[in-house]
């Protein structure tokens, strides 16, 4: 029997041809799947400097090698392709089953190229995919056009789709499935630019695996180590609700456009207020976690606001941000970010960016469109939202991100936009967690909490060593440890949180080569080698867009302004050898100096043919 | 027995700054009951109001995780103790 490499469906939108193809067994030994095949064709097939809004960018929709069978949280599904919020690469990461659905319909990822002439959608199914017109979903948000989907295909239909923000262009427009989201880096802005509303799939439950015997005893092993993991349990009571808890006690949890790291009455706002609003959970494809928890409002201004979040970040999101402790705004902000289709943290940012304009004179109440922007009003928070979202008024203005927003303002302006490479920080403060801080700097989309996580420093974990959060070039090796560990899960797309519940070592490995029939797969030198060619290859598509050492660079706050924390421990922490910690990482990685990754470092990662494309960079 | 715990950063601020205590104890509740003996203001931070680890919380010996057996798991002389909060990230 044949390795099982993975389906690959090639659309292209502008010429309406429909293809399929198979993954070479040297690209799946190679890249294993998901995030490696995502940059290892995006790579191949994207010419440099393409403008990341025009028909010739490529979108890029994986699901992973175990999606689909019995293994727990390797049901993700990920977007890949060049963000038009950073010019850089992109990669984001949603939940649900729309990933096992794409396994179900035949396929391991989507290549959609050109762009459509009119608003379309893609239907697939087994029998293959169809281009179909959209013109009656065009302008409804995701909950109405994935109902409509499903009325039209029946019960046994998944979609993707954008909402208005996606068809206006919002720089940092989501791709939703169910209500669930990858959000960051203008993925779905990718998706409105080529006119596609949805890709919907029907299908029933039928997936080939090269050893299914084998695999669902590997998959019964998980789930028993899984169910008797003290994180699994704890996930499952509270997902990330409760983070909030944590970083306000360790004085990381930024508020006011990353002025504190501890927010006043945090207390209000915790995972246990939260829970008195919680309605239910829902969760991804086969993962008995079900961490999502559905939140409602019953009184006052919000009333009847109901959503499947939030989540720490979003909870942070909408209300660090401007300062506000209302748990109710905060449900209600998510809901429409969901309904609407743009990515929480960038939205919750650009808002704390314009209420810091506003409080320092370098924005009116008339260029607010009326709104008072005073820490504290979430009332105005919301209503910025909906402008963001439809690109109205202000909101046109917010809707291109905080860097592009801030050369647009001028007048100093962009000393207040907090972004790494264009995109904006999620919930930590850099200052007082400085692995996790320069996690952003070098992570290859910009600042995402998610592509090297330091849980050293948010959490104490000691793998592969405690960190001191205050330190800087001395963590430069944790850096590069979480950022590589996250690469070669993500082959797998592997559930961030899942990841760490004691089943990876033992049996991630087994599970490829039962899902793939391809030997060397459970070695786990070779999948840590994996993670770090993914890891290189990301960062040599970025050195050919012209990204280097300049671009490697915290916010100026952060290096210029002590942190203050109120009563958590850190005060006065600031970002001081930036400069040192880069030689350091840059070192560890086999880079030049400028960080472009050398020729004896690509050499080693068997991507010899990329040293011709860094060779015109390397030192400059 | 004599064993090593090693405070964790978020909880240093309330051990006086200590990064590490020695202490005595046959198992790992004895050991954090040694710990808190030394720095009572962990006491809160460490238990839930019977007595239990707090569900967000995970002790380590030796790099293992000590659940389900918890504070009963047994310690021998020489033994390294980490606490850590539960992963969960955002």
């Amino acid at each position: 029997m044949a390795a099982n490499t993975g389906r690959l469906l090639r659309v292209n939108l502008s010429t309406g041809k429909v293809g399929t193809e198979s993954v070479p067994e040297q690209v799946a030994t190679d890249f294993v799947g998901g995030r490696g095949y995502g940059i290892r064709y995006l790579y191949e097939e994207l010419k440099p400097d393409v403008d990341p809004l025009s028909e010739e960018n490529k979108l890029l929709l994986l699901s992973g090698p175990l999606s689909g069978a019995g293994a727990v949280a390797v049901s993700r599904w990920m977007a890949v392709t060049k963000s038009p919020l950073t010019g850089a690469y992109a990669r984001s990461v949603g939940g649900t089953d729309f990933g096992a659905w794409l396994r179900f319909a035949g396929y391991e990822l989507i290549i959609i190229e050109g762009k459509a002439d009119r608003p379309v959608y893609l239907h697939l199914t087994r029998e293959g995919c169809t281009v179909e017109s959209a013109s009656e979903i065009w302008g409804k948000d995701t909950k109405v056009t994935q109902d409509w989907l499903t009325e039209k295909y029946g019960r046994n239909t998944r979609a993707v789709c954008i909402g208005p923000g996606g068809e206006k262009l919002v720089r940092y427009a989501a791709i939703v499935s169910g209500r669930r989201t990858a959000g960051r880096c203008g993925t779905g802005t990718v998706m409105g630019s080529k006119n596609l509303k949805a890709v919907a799939i029907t299908a029933t439950r039928h997936l080939q695996l090269f050893d299914e015997a084998t695999f669902n005893e590997l998959a019964k092993e998980q789930v028993k180590i899984v169910l008797a993991n003290k994180g699994f349990q704890n996930h499952r009571e509270w997902g990330t609700t409760r983070t909030q808890n944590v970083t306000n006690e360790i004085g990381v949890y930024p508020v006011q456009n990353f002025r504190y790291g501890q927010q006043v009455g945090y207390e209000e706002i915790t995972g246990e207020e939260y829970r008195k609003l919680r309605t239910g959970k829902f969760g991804c494809y086969a993962c008995p976690a079900r961490c999502g928890m559905a939140h409602q409002v019953n009184s006052g201004t919000y009333k009847g606001a109901y959503s499947e979040g939030p989540e720490y970040e979003t909870i942070w999101a909408f209300t660090g941000n401007t300062d506000s402790t209302s748990k109710e705004a905060s449900i209600a902000a998510d809901a429409l970010c969901d309904d609407l289709g743009i990515d929480t943290i960038s939205a919750g940012c650009s808002i704390g960016f314009a209420y810091e304009l506003y409080e320092k004179g370098l924005l009116t109440r008339a260029d607010c469109d009326g709104l008072e922007l005073k820490y504290g009003n979430h009332e105005a928070m919301v209503a910025l939202v909906k402008k963001i979202a439809n690109r109205e008024g202000i909101g046109n203005l917010l809707a291109e991100g905080v860097a592009r927003a801030a050369k647009q303002i001028g007048k100093g302006a962009e000393a207040y936009a907090i972004h790494v490479k264009g995109l904006e920080l999620p919930a930590y403060e850099p200052r007082g967690a400085k692995t996790q801080g320069f996690n952003y700097v070098t992570s290859n989309i910009g600042a995402s909490h998610c592509f090297g996580y330091a849980a050293q420093d948010i959490f104490g974990a000691i793998e592969p060593r405690p960190s001191d959060r205050f330190a800087e070039e001395e963590n430069a090796d944790l850096v590069v440890y979480n950022q590589n560990d996250t690469a070669w899960h993500e082959t797998g797309i592997i559930c961030a949180f899942a990841g760490r519940w004691g089943w990876v070592d033992p049996l991630f490995g087994k599970l490829l080569v039962a899902a793939r029939g391809i030997d060397g797969l459970e070695d786990k030198d070779h999948l840590h080698k994996a993670g770090e060619r993914i890891f290189n290859l990301e960062r040599a598509f970025n050195v050919r867009e012209g990204f280097g050492r300049k671009d490697d660079t915290l916010p100026q706050r952060m290096l210029t302004e002590p942190l203050h924390t109120r009563e958590a421990p850190g005060e006065g922490q600031i970002v001081r050898r930036q400069d040192k910690f880069l030689d350091n990482y840059y070192k560890l990685r086999g880079w030049s100096k400028q960080g472009v990754p050398t020729a004896r470092k690509l050499k080693e990662l068997g991507l010899d043919s990329v040293t011709s494309d860094m060779t015109a960079k390397r030192g400059k | 027995m004599s064993v090593e715990i090693n405070i964790p950063q978020f909880l240093q601020h309330y051990a006086s700054g200590a990064k590490v205590a020695e202490v005595n104890g046959g198992n790992v509740g004895e050991c954090l009951a040694g710990l808190v003996k030394k720095f009572p203001q962990l006491k809160p931070l460490l238990f839930d109001k019977s007595g239990r680890l707090h569900s967000y919380l995970d002790v380590f010996v030796n790099r293992q995780s000590a659940y389900p057996e918890e504070l009963a798991k047994p310690v021998s002389d020489g033994d390294e103790l980490h606490i850590i909060n539960i992963i969960v990230g955002g």
